[in-house]
């Protein structure tokens, strides 16, 4: 196999594509609809799960289920990690098809896979594992009725820390994986 | 003259350019045609940074491999899939000449990612400066990687 063989076999696919129309006024009507400007829907992801969990705060004034307190952190938790996520985002969102390079791609995917790891390695533990003792706390020991063991209280909310951080480990791994799939075809490991 | 009829005048220029990037990058002619639909989108939306491009040759290359690299990233297609208006089907025509295109897209198909690009590039008959723009690369290390290539290729058996 050579390069000049390879050759002849370009110039007869380009000879070949000469003679066909190829692109229709459909398919160009079709693709000038589309809008400019790619949509980011992990920041809208984000935003609506901030934007709820603000709305549901002044609830909490009326039913006491959750301290004050508890409720601002966890409204701030949720701010910092939306705010975060967009950060991480945001390289990655603005890869300019028009301008940046193979190299420009690899690096802006090993920084975002780098900032990804070190939030769940890092970041993630030292915000839920004080979060999710002050909800036990919260539920179980401030609302346990006498004669009931306040452990048995946090099982739903443990429970429902584990299905949370299997779904957030689910989405952290397809991020990460797409990730190192661009890198791994850019690099050719 | 209007943007949209630059658009048009442009892709109908080029339109075999990019055909043959999302040629290279595929495995059947469905996967040709998402990947030309949204190489074409992807050329509409920058359509105002090319203007200011010198090279259109080397714009469109870097459009096209770029969408053919992050496409699985952008799983969702923002317009109605149409297909490309194409007599021949490279992918399973029997003719001498869609068997040629055939195995140069077998021979193509074997290299790596970045290699693919860059034996296109060269059979494009793009500059290594051109190459090295649309790759990140020097112009130095793009003539010591085609060499690379041509050296492995010679070992590879058909």
């Amino acid at each position: 196999m050579n390069f000049e063989e390879m050759r002849t076999q370009f110039a007869i696919l380009k000879d070949q594509l000469k003679k066909q129309e190829i692109v229709s006024d459909h398919l160009l009507r079709a693709t000038m609809k589309s809008k400019r400007g790619s949509i980011n829907s992990t920041k809208r992801s984000c935003y609506i799960a901030v934007a709820i969990a603000l709305m549901m705060t002044p609830l909490n004034f009326y039913t006491h289920a959750w301290s004050l307190a508890f409720s601002i952190v966890t409204c701030l938790m949720l701010i910092f990690c939306a705010v975060a996520t967009y950060f991480i985002h945001k390289p990655v969102d603005n890869l300019n098809f028009m301008r940046d390079d193979f190299a420009t791609v690899a690096r802006v995917m090993a920084k975002f896979k780098k900032q990804y790891n070190q939030w769940l390695y890092y970041v993630s533990p030292a915000i839920l594992i004080p979060w999710i003792t002050w909800a036990c706390y919260e539920f179980a020991w401030k609302h346990a009725p006498e004669g009931v063991n306040p452990l048995w209280m946090c099982i739903p909310l443990i429970v429902g820390a584990v299905i949370g951080g299997a779904i957030g480990l689910y989405y952290h791994f397809k991020a990460v994986n797409a990730a190192q799939d661009i890198i791994d075809q850019i690099e050719e490991k | 003259m209007k943007q949209e009829e630059y658009f048009t005048q442009l892709v109908r220029e080029h339109k075999s350019t990019i055909y043959t990037v999302c040629y290279m990058f595929s495995q059947d002619e469905e996967e040709v045609n998402d990947l030309f639909q949204e190489t074409l989108i992807n050329m509409w939306k920058g359509i105002d940074s090319f203007r200011e491009e010198s090279k259109i040759s080397t714009w469109i290359y870097r459009v096209a491999l770029n969408t053919c690299l992050l496409q699985e990233r952008k799983k969702k297609r923002q317009v109605a899939k149409v297909p490309l208006t194409m007599d021949v089907n490279f992918f399973e025509d029997d003719d001498a000449n869609a068997a040629q295109v055939r195995m140069l897209h077998q021979r193509i198909g074997k290299l790596g990612l970045v290699d693919r690009a860059l034996v296109m590039m060269w059979l494009e008959g793009m500059s290594y400066d051109e190459i090295g723009s649309v790759m990140g690369f020097s112009a130095q290390n793009v003539g010591v990687k085609l060499f690379r290539i041509k050296e492995s290729l010679k070992k590879v058996k058909e």
